[in-house]
Parts: C-alpha cells; sequence; structure tokens
C-alpha cells in the first residue's frame, strides 16, 4: 500500500503523535452523512506502515485511461491544493461515488474521505485537511518514484527500523526459540556421548535449565584458557619450590604494605585474586606508561574491594624497551606505589619480580619478561630479585589437563594428553585451545590420532639462535619415532599409513627437523655467522677435510644466493638458504658439541676492514698534488705502501744533525722531503703502561702489517725523534708545508729586477742606504747662534 | 748700514716647495754619505695624511698650512754677478727661488715594518 502525499502539508496520522505507532484507519473516520459501508477487515499491523514520501518533486503519473480534465499530479503548493479543491469541487455536481471513484483515481486527494478505498488524513498548515487515498500496490516494494536511488535507507521508506516493531519481536521470540532448541539438540548429545542414554529426545524443557550452568555454548561463553586459568594455589603449574619462593617474597612485602607482620597461614589456599584488572595495556610510550603506573597507584583504596592491597604486575616487559629502562627511575621515585597481585603464573621462559631498595616504594611490583638477557632489563636487573620459572613438568600439565577436560565432558586418557603436551612443547594454553578447537568441531572424544593429526593448537614459535645451533650441531639423543607428531615433517609424510611409517628414516626425519629449525629461525644472516664460527671447533669425523671443503663450498653458495636474490630481486631465490643449516648438520653434527659461541667474527672483521679503509682515505688525502695523480689508493696500497715504509726507514745515526756529513745530511733532507710529499709524521704518544713512543701519523704501519710475517724492524726511537724534530718546522699547523723562501721580505722583491722603480722601493724597504733616527721630545727650544757675517 | 738685496729671481712664478719636517736624524748606512742617495717614499693615504717610509721605518705625518711661509734664497755673491747699471759693486744678494707654503711634520715615533713575519712563533 502506498499513498502520495501533498507537498507542504503536515501529515498526521489519527489519533496518534508518533508517526511509527499503528494507527488503524478504521470505521470511524467516515464522516456522517457517507454511505455506511460493510465492516472492513481489521487489516493486519504489518501492512499499516507509513510509507511517507516527502520527495514532492517526484510524483506519480496515474494512468488514467479517461480525461484528464485536471493535471493528476498533486501541486506542490498549499495554493495549487486550494486551486485543486476548487476544481474537485466543482466535480461535486456529477454522480458522487463515480466522480468520486474517478477522482481518486485521477487525484488521490481529496476533500471528503472516500467511501470505498482506504485513505488517511492529511493537515495542511493551515488547518485544512485533506484525505488521501490507499492503493495496492502491487510491486510490494512500496517504491513508486522513478528514482530507485534515494539517500534514504529502504528507498524512500522513512521508518526508522524498517520494519515494525512487532515484526521485530516476533523475529526475537524466533530466534531465542531457535536458540533453544539448539542448544537442547547439543546437551543431548552430550550426554547421549557421555553414555547417558535415557533420553532419546531431549526435551526443550529440559535445555533452558541446564543451558546457563555449564556454558556449553562455545560460541558465545568465553574461551577455555580464561574459563580455567587458575583462581586457586593448586591450580598452578609451576613447580612448588618456585610458588613457595615468590609466595615468601610477597610475604616480605607485610611489613611495607601492612605496617606489621601478617601472622602466618598454613599453605595459602589462594592467591589474593581480588582485583586482578584484567586491562591489557599496550601503551609504549614512556609518558603513557608512566601515567598508567601512576594511575594504578595512586588509585588506592578506591579501587580496591575490602581494602585490599594491590600489586602491580607488568608482563611482557622485555618487548617495550623503552619501559624497561624507564623502570628502574620510575620506581625509585618518592611516594608511595601500589600494584596488583599476579595471577598464578604460567611460565614461559623466565620472570622476575621486583623489589625495591629503600622505603620509597611500598607495594610489590612484578615484572615478566621471556627474555631476561634483554639489553633494556639490564638496569633493571640490578634491583630486581630474579625468579627464573622453570618450565612446566609434563606430567602437571597432564593432570591439568585432566582436569579440564573432565570439567568439559571430554574423555581422554593421559597417554593421548601427554602427546598433546609434547606437541605443543608442554604450552598450556595451546594444549587447552587445541582440546577446545577439538571439542567445538563435535569431538568429545580425544584419541592419539587426533592429536598428532591435528594441526592447529600450535604456537607460532621462533626459535632461538642458541638452540637452532644446537640443532644443527647435535645429534638428537632420542631418535624416537615421532612420525605423525612432528609438525616440521611436510604434510605427505604424515599421510603414509599409521602408526609405524617405515619409508621414513630417522636421517629424514632429522633433516626436515633441522630444515624446520632452520626455517623458523628470524635471522638467517646470523645463524649462518654461527655456524662459520662454530663449525671449525667441533671435533671432525674424517681427516681428510673434505667436510671442511664442502661447508665452505654451502657457506659460498649461500652467499652467492643472497647476493643474486637482492641484486635482481629475485627473491624466490631465499628458498634455498635453509638448506645450509642442514647441510652442516650431515656434515658436522655429533654426540657431543662443545659449548657454542656467539658469532662476532663478521662484526670484527667489518671493523678492521673500516678501520684500514679510513687510514688510506687519511693517507691520501694529505699527499700533495704532484704525487697524487700516481698515488690511487690501489695502488698506492698494493705497490707503494709497504716499499715506501722500508724507505722511510734508512739507517741514522743517533748522534745530533749538526755532525752528520754531507751524504748522511742529504739522506736525512731526502726522507724529509718524502715523508714531507706524503703527509707523515712521528707523533709522540704515550701508551697505556706509560711508556712514550714515537708513532707514525697517519699509521700506515698497521695497513702493512700482516699476522703472519715477521715484523719490520722499526726505527729506534732517537731516530724517530730526529726525523720528527726535522720535519715539524716545515709543516703548519695543518700538516701542510710551509712554503718557504729566502730572507727577502715583500714579494715584489724577488722577481722583477729590471724595473728600477720596483728595485728602488724594495731598496727603500728594506735595504735603504740611510737610516732614521728619530728623537724623542721636542725641540722647540733648541738655539743656534748665527751671524750676520755668515749671510753676508 | 749693511743691506742685503733679496729679490725674485725671475719674473713669473715662484716654484713652491714643501717643506718636510722630521723630529730625529737621517744617518747614512754606507760612508758614502747622504749625498745622491734615496731617503725614502712619501705616500699620501686617502684621506690625505702623509707617509713617510723611511728604511724599515714608517711615518705618519700631517700637512701644516704655515702661516708665515718661507722663501727660499739663493746667495749670489759680488764676485761673480755682474754690475748694476750704476756700476757699483753690488753686494750679496739673495734669490728668491721658491716659497714654502706648507709643511708636512713627521713628528710621532716611527714604526718598524716588519717584512718577514716567521709563520711559527
Amino acid at each position: 500500500m502506498c499513498c502520495e502525499h501533498v507537498g507542504g502539508a503536515q501529515p498526521s496520522v489519527q489519533r496518534s503523535p508518533h508517526p511509527l505507532t499503528r494507527a488503524p484507519v478504521d470505521a470511524d473516520l467516515q464522516p456522517a452523512g457517507s454511505l455506511p459501508h460493510a465492516p472492513r477487515i481489521k487489516r493486519p499491523r504489518l501492512q499499516v506502515v507509513k510509507r511517507l514520501n516527502f520527495r514532492s518533486e517526484e510524483m506519480e503519473e496515474l494512468p488514467l485511461p479517461d480525461s484528464p480534465r485536471i493535471d493528476v499530479t498533486p501541486p506542490p503548493s498549499p495554493e495549487d491544493l486550494a486551486e485543486l479543491w476548487d476544481h474537485e469541487a466543482s466535480d461535486a455536481a456529477a454522480d458522487v461515488g463515480l466522480t468520486r471513484a474517478s477522482a481518486a483515481a485521477r487525484n488521490p486527494v481529496l476533500r471528503r474521505p472516500p467511501i470505498l478505498e482506504d485513505f488517511v488524513h492529511v493537515t495542511s498548515t493551515e488547518g485544512v485537511r485533506a484525505y488521501l487515498v490507499l492503493r495496492a500496490d502491487p510491486v510490494a516494494t512500496g517504491v513508486q518514484s522513478p528514482l530507485l536511488h534515494v539517500p534514504w535507507r529502504g528507498g524512500g521508506q522513512l521508518d526508522l527500523l524498517g520494519v515494525s516493531f512487532a515484526s521485530l519481536k516476533e523475529q526475537v521470540h524466533g530466534e531465542r526459540r531457535e536458540r533453544l532448541l539448539q542448544e537442547a539438540q547439543r546437551l543431548s548429545d552430550t550426554l547421549r556421548s557421555l553414555g547417558s542414554g535415557e533420553e532419546e529426545a531431549a526435551q526443550p524443557v529440559g535445555a533452558p535449565e541446564e543451558e546457563p550452568a555449564d556454558g556449553q555454548d562455545a560460541s558465545t561463553h568465553c574461551l577455555w584458557v580464561d574459563e580455567f586459568a587458575p583462581r586457586h594455589y593448586t591450580e598452578l603449574l609451576s613447580d612448588d619450590f618456585t610458588n613457595r619462593c615468590l609466595l615468601k617474597w610477597l610475604k616480605l612485602w607485610d611489613l611495607v604494605v601492612f605496617g606489621h607482620e601478617r601472622p602466618s597461614r598454613k599453605p595459602r589456599p589462594s592467591v589474593e585474586p581480588a582485583r586482578v584488572s584484567r586491562e591489557a595495556h599496550d601503551d609504549r610510550s614512556p609518558e603513557a606508561f608512566r601515567t598508567r603506573i601512576e594511575a594504578a597507584t595512586q588509585m588506592e583504596s578506591v579501587l580496591g574491594a575490602g581494602g585490599k592491597p594491590n600489586c602491580l604486575v607488568i608482563d611482557e616487559i622485555d618487548g617495550a624497551p623503552v619501559v624497561g629502562s624507564l623502570m628502574p627511575g620510575i620506581l625509585n621515585r618518592k611516594g608511595p606505589q601500589e600494584a596488583e597481585p599476579q595471577g598464578p603464573a604460567v611460565p614461559s621462559g623466565g620472570g622476575r619480580r621486583r623489589r625495591a631498595e629503600g622505603a620509597l616504594l611500598m607495594r610489590p611490583i612484578i615484572c615478566i619478561c621471556n627474555d631476561q638477557f634483554a639489553p633494556s632489563l639490564r638496569q633493571l636487573k640490578q634491583q630486581a630479585f630474579l625468579l627464573h620459572f622453570p618450565p612446566t613438568l609434563p606430567s602437571r600439565l597432564v593432570q591439568r589437563l585432566q582436569e579440564v577436560s573432565l570439567r568439559q565432558g571430554m574423555r581422554t586418557d593421559p597417554g593421548v594428553l601427554a602427546a598433546l603436551c609434547e606437541k605443543t612443547d608442554n604450552d598450556i594454553r595451546a594444549c587447552i585451545n587445541t582440546l577446545q578447537f577439538l571439542y567445538s568441531r563435535g569431538q568429545r572424544e580425544v584419541s592419539v590420532r587426533d592429536v598428532q593429526a591435528t594441526r592447529v593448537g600450535l604456537k607460532d614459535q621462533r626459535r632461538g639462535l642458541f638452540s637452532v645451533w644446537q640443532e644443527v650441531f647435535q645429534l638428537p639423543r632420542a631418535q624416537r619415532r615421532r612420525v605423525g607428531q612432528d609438525p616440521a615433517l611436510p604434510a605427505d609424510t604424515l599421510l603414509l599409513g599409521d602408526g609405524d611409517a617405515g619409508s621414513l628414516t630417522s636421517a629424514s626425519q632429522r633433516f626436515y627437523r633441522v630444515l624446520h629449525a632452520a626455517a623458523s629461525a628470524g635471522e638467517h644472516e646470523k645463524v649462518v655467522q654461527g655456524l662459520f664460527d662454530n663449525f671449525l671447533r667441533l671435533r671432525l669425523r674424517d681427516s681428510s677435510l673434505g667436510a671442511v671443503c664442502a661447508a665452505l663450498d654451502w657457506l659460498a653458495f649461500d652467499d652467492l644466493l643472497a647476493g643474486a636474490a637482492h641484486h635482481s630481486q629475485s627473491f624466490q631465490l631465499l628458498r634455498y638458504p635453509p638448506f645450509l643449516p642442514v647441510a652442516f648438520h650431515v656434515l658436522f653434527a655429533s654426540g657431543h658439541t662443545p659449548r657454542i659461541i656467539f658469532p662476532s667474527s663478521q662484526q670484527e672483521a667489518q671493523n678492521r676492514m673500516s678501520q684500514m679503509r679510513n687510514l688510506i682515505q687519511t693517507l691520501v688525502s694529505g699527499i700533495a698534488p704532484a704525487m697524487r695523480s700516481r698515488a690511487t689508493p690501489q695502488a698506492l696500497l698494493l705497490d707503494a705502501l709497504c716499499l715506501l715504509l722500508d724507505i722511510l726507514a734508512p739507517k741514522l745515526r743517533p748522534v745530533s744533525t749538526q755532525l752528520y756529513s754531507t751524504r748522511e745530511k742529504q739522506q736525512l733532507a731526502s726522507l724529509v722531503g718524502t715523508m714531507l710529499a706524503y703527509s707523515l709524521t712521528y707523533r709522540q704518544e704515550r701508551t697505556p703502561d706509560g711508556q712514550y713512543i714515537y708513532r707514525l701519523e697517519p699509521n700506515v704501519e698497521e695497513l702493512c702489517r700482516f699476522p703472519e710475517l715477521p715484523a719490520r724492524k722499526p726505527l729506534t726511537y732517537q731516530a724517530k725523534q730526529l726525523i720528527a724534530r726535522e720535519i715539524e718546522p716545515e709543516r703548519d699547523f695543518f700538516g701542510r708545508v710551509v712554503v718557504r723562501s729566502t730572507a727577502a721580505p715583500s714579494a715584489g722583491d724577488t722577481a722583477l729586477e729590471q724595473d728600477s722603480v720596483e728595485r728602488l722601493m724594495g731598496t727603500a724597504v728594506g735595504r735603504s742606504e740611510v737610516w732614521f733616527r728619530f728623537n724623542e721630545g721636542v725641540s722647540n727650544a733648541v738655539r743656534r747662534r748665527l751671524y750676520i757675517r755668515d749671510l753676508l | 748700514m749693511v743691506q742685503i738685496v733679496v729679490s725674485s729671481a725671475r719674473a713669473g712664478g715662484l716654484a713652491e716647495w714643501v717643506l718636510m719636517e722630521l723630529q730625529g736624524e737621517i744617518e747614512a748606512r754606507y760612508s758614502t754619505g747622504l749625498a745622491g742617495n734615496l731617503l725614502g717614499d712619501l705616500h699620501y693615504t686617502t684621506e690625505g695624511t702623509p707617509v713617510l717610509i723611511v728604511g724599515h721605518h714608517i711615518l705618519y705625518g700631517k700637512i701644516i698650512h704655515l702661516e708665515k711661509p718661507f722663501a727660499v734664497l739663493v746667495k749670489h755673491t759680488p764676485g761673480d754677478q755682474y754690475c748694476d747699471e750704476l756700476g757699483r759693486e753690488t753686494g750679496t744678494r739673495y734669490l728668491v727661488t721658491a716659497l714654502i707654503k706648507d709643511k708636512i711634520l713627521f713628528k710621532t715615533r716611527p714604526k718598524p715594518i716588519i717584512t718577514n713575519v716567521p709563520k711559527k712563533v
């Protein structure tokens, strides 16, 4: 049904102000005097949806068979409406019904309510009431406007919900019914699987009672991991000793926190679980971190229920490097600080606590990290009490998993759970997630096969470098047939048979194992460097060094691959480098491995190379231009430098230079000249043990010193001193050679001998024939006698 | 009565000389004496200050306009002079050859000129 709306008039539905409320169009709207007609059927509510179209510009052309005496499209303005009604009034002489009908067909806006059709009434702003005819919409979309694309939702519908409220309610009821039915069904399945098979037909009656109890619906309930997070001391997974250590440490805080020692209770049944605010913050910036701590600590008694003091737990503190270094600073501030008690520790490698020094910190802070050797935690370590959490015992884990599966209604046996623990490497979360996943897939009984075959529940791990190296160089001790359990094995091998797969040998297992380890290590470069540094320290089996050659070939290959991959950007080549550790494993793995050292040779070599480069660069930049053209760094280094150093070390008598013969003086002068040309000099330096030595600067002797060859016999200290003294006056502050001219001072003096003016100028300045002697004082009181006869 | 006649040397204008006054003595380096040797250089700065370079000394002076100008007289003794029209024996006559209206006075202590400054002290 639809109706058109006359623009400008206010629509109002009879008897209710809200446009969405259902207002039945019923019989009492008929004005008196009209023909009584049969009572109409109460239409279903859904249909009286007011699809009010306010778009006055899109008007509908009624398909009229006859005489469009007046324009059928309703006028857009009230004035026109009045005009229309005048037209309408002129029709009044005609047959009422017919005219009305046809008029209604022509013009759905009426002045009097129609008899036969449905209508709604509309009141204009002036108070004039019009009646709009409702028509059945054949298309039933409710959209008649030619412009279907209306920016409103529902294509022209004004209603906010799109459907009526009753229909919404019905929908909700329907959904709830359906959900109840589903849960009932699932419950009956569970009960059936547990062996109690008395109820064949799961009654929906029974379902709602049990529904809220257990939270069987995995989709709406939380994860099992959260649900089975330990709340009691007995539910902790770490070993007893560690737990007691932690408790004891916390107890130590009694004095500070409570001001007195609390009476010790026999084994504490629960770690205080109050107010573990589960907000996970990911504030990496120092400011945010500081405000977070302050916020947690300042809100002391407001937050605590029952007035229990808080204990701050910071997890993954090694992840935020800024934070880790800020902690000591923050914690050494004055003022009370608080923390929240930690939930029971789920071990993940390492844990540590922090206990402040001094009386500044009033509440314990517990920091959890995975890698206690992270550099950002170095400062913190000095002030903290470290507690290392050993990895979980499988037996304990199995026990816990049994409890979980019992609670959830899954059938497992310890062997299966043990296999699961082994597969996930004793990770509690992975185990519980795997169980939940299997459960949600409908499995209520877990067998070894399921555990082996499922590939979910595995954490994405990054193996540490040392573990990778260990894997490569050490033969695995227990050569168990773990065919289906190894995630490293490719998928097709898992499909081979069941039980013992005879085709997969232990060598292949090792192959894939090492491959997987190498591929999952993050930094291939570092792995290779570690292998390179360590592979010669192993005990080699063959004496022919063939294995070493093969290993070196592999290293060269790896280098080529990396170079090619990055040079031509064909990164598909990077599929091959992980095979290098496998090759090393095959070549070098033995039962006994020496301690593996962290690789440093690359770094050292790089440093040395850059140092030498700098030396050469300094030398080359100081060479005088005349020699520079023949002294490229390459040529200098390869050809000239060693010999140059030999030239610079002649035999010089350790006496004063005045006593030298001319030949010796010449020798010395040429030596000095050479050194000046290459801008070398000897500089006195103090060694760490207090001795003074003369060192060549720049010290290019380093470049020519080879560790295996015998060192060159150096010049004596006196000789170097002598040479240094000779060189020194020739160099200015910057080390440049001073161009020294002879004693003639002025520039014009040297050249232009033929010009007499210049010559005279030079004479005047430096070599004048007269001298001037200045007389101090005044001489106006000097008198002399003068006789007239002298004038005559 | 002693009469000494001072007359102008020629009819035209007289030369204008400038007097240089030094507060000191000039000595000869060699034993040849001062005669014929170059004394030094006289320069003027842009402001007009005279600068005298003598040997390795430099003097700054100033130009002073003489309120009582000098005249340069050359003595002529009667022995080789012509007699005047009266036939009397002329006495010693002085001829003015130049006038001096300005002098350059160097009265400040001279500064030494150092031409070879060693680069390293």
